[in-house]
């Protein structure tokens, strides 16, 4: 092994080591739980089904809502997030001074348990006691604030939840770009501006490009989380109204814990867990295009 | 940035808009503390007000009276700083080293520790108990940590990945050059630059396990609950003590507000390729 | 021989030692330990066996005594359990039938006992029991101007609802706009379109033998019965309008914040309301009770009790059956909390004629109403009520759905589920 070999390995080994143990048993029961008929509170007894489990979850109509919605919400949510995000971390670092305050007070929304923020954003939302839509309808952009029923009607609901979601990480997404951005070389930067380029070439040709990976790594991350929650929509409305916002992960807890059916939700897991990795690997390739060694 | 005449009216557009985002997250926030500050009866009116109509310190009062919630808080300290501090420990080598050196191992590494960010994490809490069950650490501080740092170290593993790729080779190479260690060049070159990036990473990686639930939740009973757990409880089945909740809320708030402030001094500008040649 | 005494010396000092520092480890909810408590406390001065409460939020309960039990064995000797979750956990506790003397079970509403017995054991010990009972405004309804208006609209004088069509009458008489910008801005009552419960009373008021399942198993939820408490659910809402518009988003809590911010006449809520009215609200001193409704079958509702329980893996069964025991003989005990609950009909009489307690009676009539019943005890409650039940009172509360058609059609997705 050449001495570049063991370096790399021996700084690979405490992560390898940490997440070897914790994500090798609990990742591997997953897969493993998912070939069997087994009940969440009585492990030992099961019985073994090969891809039936498999089967039944494809072809579950309400797996298959809840994916959907699933995909609508995540979208939704990371469309709105990247945008408010990129274009926060953009005019922090056009301001002057650093925006220390700013991004500190940008990144409140993160402080604050997704507990209480989904009960808050509840609280903003629902009627007789939300706020918003007595703003709304004070600004005169709504009649009345019973016009729009952000949380029981069921073509808008997986949009309403979503809110609470982009409020809560828009900030990730801002202070990372942020960061990403203050990492760009100002070498560079100087370099293009004597060749001429105005600031929208400056950005387009030097800073995007270079800002690759730290926009792959936030649409990995984002998008998984968001395909993810479950806190968040469960407090503002258990998967209601008649499960217009239930979805995927809610639809495994449901199944795991609230009916104790564990192998078709470990099924529905492992099902989760390859379609995020595909994607994750699309957007590796596609945005972060990695420089070879 | 140059400052043409000209650009003092964009300045201008510019402070204006990012006021404007920032004000428009602060509000919902600024509205949980006007609820913590309305008197307890208040707190759910119809119609509802977004100021406090008589301003009360109840609700802070009933959260600093119960005997749980301090307790709570210093656990979830300790659990965050250390699970910072781990995640921070295995997550920025082997980052340096997936991008900077890339291999085949690499690569399937970053994508192996992935794996547990993209299993809904209910998937995972019970195979995780019975793991820190078999060895002990059941309602202990190290257990809740290990459990912690396997959501939030692969997250330091891919930030960091993502920071250290724009590191060019050069700046190793000159280190090399001179005389360093391939350690010493880690250590003494690269990582001084990247002092933004680990800042940020850092930040992220408390935040995470600062609001985490659902493991505290099945991981911990009365000796290591953290606050999330406490701020839970105050929705119980008999009903919302909303007043009492936004008041913790607001309370489990402060100590992250410094730690990001902390931080975010070190998120600044640095990388130039001035210092290859220097 | 010395070893031998040294081995019985040392043997009896573990004894004591262990003995003296025995301790039980609870696990509750919130309102749980608050119940519990002065309980725990008089039962370690009498017994010196300590208690040790672990205070989850309620779905914590149900989630780690499910991982403790799917573990092999458990760190607590006690869990306190809802109903809804007997039929569950009835395999992996032990049966407590020796608890229930005769004296304890003449103590008990027979809802209670028969909810505690699963599979012919008797899985639990009641620790506090809840049900519906009908809250309103004593001064709207003690006015002398709203009592001449109400008896020449109605025919029949003002007094606090016994009979369904009574409470479409009132709710209807009370909707109305108060500021006079053209609005309604005061309910008669609310309709919850988030849980099933409150139209599970009203199965049982219609004279249904069981509520979705009768004792059989088979499913019911189709029958007459269900069909016009459906219907009468709905009523308000849809017929009526008697009720603030959102059902789909009012749940326990928004009712209760409807009733309290002064919003709505007439509520139907959990008993322990009445004593957590909190103290500046705008209706406190302002609210009265009564019995839940009576429908064909009389007055009936669904009780929400919770129960005590020993897991089968615990390391203290003995002194867990000791303080269950202990609980249920001082389960008056518990009533000082702010919580308010007991279980037996002596603890809730005790405190009957006391003012501040003018709930008990009506909760005690409605919890011993031959019509009330327990959900049934079926394993599979939970995806029952989450896959056919709930979707289908939320269909009916759309009103554009036919009632008749919905029952159908819930009634083949739970046959499908039992299958």
């Amino acid at each position: 092994m050449s001495g570049e070999d063991r370096f790399v390995l021996c700084m690979l080994a405490p992560a390898a080591l940490i997440l070897g143990l914790l994500v090798a048993y609990p990742v591997g029961l997953l897969i493993f739980d998912s070939f069997f008929k087994v009940d969440t509170i009585t492990p030992q007894i099961r019985e073994w089904v090969g891809l039936q489990n498999y089967v039944d979850a494809l072809t579950s109509k309400r797996v298959a809502e809840s994916a959907l919605r699933t995909v609508q919400y995540s979208i939704f949510a990371l469309f709105f997030e990247f945008a408010f995000g990129f274009c926060a971390a953009l005019l922090f670092s056009a301001l002057a001074g650093g925006a220390r305050w700013h991004r500190t007070i940008f990144a409140l929304p993160l402080m604050v348990p997704p507990i209480v923020a989904g009960l808050l954003w509840r609280f903003l939302l629902v009627g007789n006691i939300g706020i918003l839509n007595y703003g709304l309808a004070r600004l005169g952009l709504i009649s009345d604030p019973n016009a729009i029923a952000w949380l029981s009607n069921e073509d808008i609901v997986i949009y309403s939840v979503s809110f609470a979601d982009i409020w809560l990480t828009t900030s990730f997404v801002a202070l990372v770009s942020y960061a990403g951005l203050m990492n760009v070389p100002k070498d560079l930067l100087e370099a293009a501006r004597i060749d001429g380029a105005n600031a929208f070439k400056r950005f387009w040709h030097v800073t995007l490009p270079l800002m690759r990976p730290v926009i792959a790594v936030i649409v990995i991350v984002r998008g998984v989380d968001a395909a993810k929650t479950f806190d968040l929509i469960w407090i503002q409305t258990q998967g209601g109204p008649r499960h217009a916002s239930e979805v995927f992960s809610m639809n495994i807890y449901q199944r795991m814990v609230r009916f104790g059916d564990l192998g078709e939700a470990s099924a529905s897991g492992t099902l989760f867990l390859i379609v995020m990795m595909l994607l994750a690997a699309a957007a590796y390739w596609k945005i972060w295009r990695p420089a070879h060694a | 940035m140059h400052r043409a005449p000209r650009l003092d009216i964009s300045a201008v557009l510019i402070n204006t808009a990012a006021l404007v985002l920032v004000l428009s997250y602060a509000v919902p926030y600024i509205y949980l503390l006007m609820t913590a500050l309305k008197p307890a009866a208040d707190v759910q009116q119809i119609p509802p007000s977004f100021f406090p109509a008589v301003l009360s310190l109840e609700n802070f009062r009933e959260v600093l009276q119960s005997s749980t919630l301090p307790r709570a808080f210093v656990s979830s300290l300790t659990v965050a700083v250390l699970t910072t501090a781990l995640s921070l420990l295995v997550a920025v080598p082997a980052a340096y080293v997936a991008t900077q050196y890339r291999r085949r191992i690499t690569t399937l590494f970053l994508l192996f520790a992935l794996v547990t960010r993209m299993v809904p994490s209910v998937s995972l809490g019970v195979p995780l108990f019975q793991l820190l069950k078999s060895i002990g650490l059941l309602d202990t501080i190290p257990g809740l940590v290990l459990a912690h740092t396997s959501a939030a170290a692969p997250l330091a593993l891919l930030l960091m990945s993502a920071f250290f790729e724009g590191v060019p080779k050069e700046l190793e190479e000159a280190a090399r050059m001179d005389g360093c260690t391939r350690l010493q060049a880690f250590r003494k070159i690269i990582l001084p630059v990247m002092t933004g990036g680990i800042a940020v990473t850092a930040l992220f990686t408390f935040i995470t396990s600062w609001n985490e639930f659902l493991y505290a939740l099945l991981l911990t009973s009365e000796a290591t609950k953290t606050a999330p757990i406490v701020i839970a409880e105050y929705n119980s089945v008999y009903g919302l003590a909303w007043g009492a909740m936004t008041a913790a809320a607001v309370l489990y708030s402060l100590p992250v507000i410094i730690v990001t402030l902390a931080l975010q001094k070190q998120i600044v500008g640095g990388l130039t390729f001035g210092a290859v040649k220097g | 021989m010395k070893k031998l005494l040294g081995a019985s010396a040392l043997a009896l000092i573990c004894i004591a030692a262990s003995a003296k520092a025995e301790t039980i480890n609870v696990l509750v909810e919130g309102g749980g330990e608050m119940l519990q408590k002065a309980v725990a406390q008089k039962f370690t001065a009498e017994t010196g066996i300590e208690v040790k409460f672990t205070v989850v939020p309620y779905q914590g309960v149900f989630d780690k005594f499910s991982a403790e039990i799917a573990s092999g064995s458990s760190a607590f000797d006690v869990v306190t359990i809802d109903v809804v979750w007997n039929a569950k956990f009835a395999n992996h506790v032990e049966d407590l039938s020796t608890l229930f003397t005769d004296a304890v079970r003449k103590d008990l509403p027979p809802v209670l006992l028969a909810d505690a017995k699963v599979g012919g054991k008797m899985i639990g010990m009641p620790t506090w029991a809840n049900a519906e009972i009908v809250f309103y405004r004593k001064d709207l309804f003690d006015k002398p101007g709203e009592k001449e208006a109400f008896q020449a609209k109605y025919g029949y004088p003002l007094a606090p609802p016994k009979t369904w069509q009574q409470w479409r009458d009132m709710a209807k008489f009370f909707t109305r706009d108060t500021d006079g910008d053209g609005k309604v801005d005061f309910w008669g009552t609310d309709t919850i379109g988030t849980f099933s419960e409150e139209w599970m009373a009203h199965v049982l008021q219609a004279g249904s033998p069981g509520v979705i399942l009768d004792h059989d198993g088979k499913v019911i939820i189709d029958n007459e019965a269900h069909k016009k408490a459906l219907e009468f659910y709905i009523a308000p809402h849809c017929a009526d309008h008697s009720v603030p518009e959102n059902v789909n988003e009012i749940g326990w809590g928004e009712a209760q914040n409807l009733f309290y911010q002064g919003k709505t006449a007439m509520m139907k809520f959990w008993a322990h309301a009445y004593k957590m009215t909190p103290a500046d609200s705008k209706v406190s001193g302002k609210v009265g009770v009564a019995p839940m409704l009576a429908g064909d079958a009389g007055i009936a509702a669904v009780p929400g009790p919770w129960y005590n329980v020993v897991p089968s893996t615990s390391q203290h069964k003995d002194a867990a059956k000791k303080f269950i025991a202990f609980a249920i003989a001082n389960n008056a005990l518990g009533i000082e909390a702010p919580l308010g609950l007991a279980a037996t009909n002596s603890a809730y009489s005790s405190y009957a004629s006391k003012p501040g307690y003018e709930h008990f009676t009506p909760l005690l009539e409605t919890l011993g109403a031959p019509a009330t019943q327990g959900r049934p005890m079926n394993e599979k409650y939970q995806e029952i009520v989450d896959e056919a039940v709930l979707p289908a009172v939320q269909e009916a509360l759309t009103c554009k759905a036919d009632v008749g058609e919905v029952l159908k059609e819930a009634k083949e997705t739970i046959e499908g589920i039992l299958n």
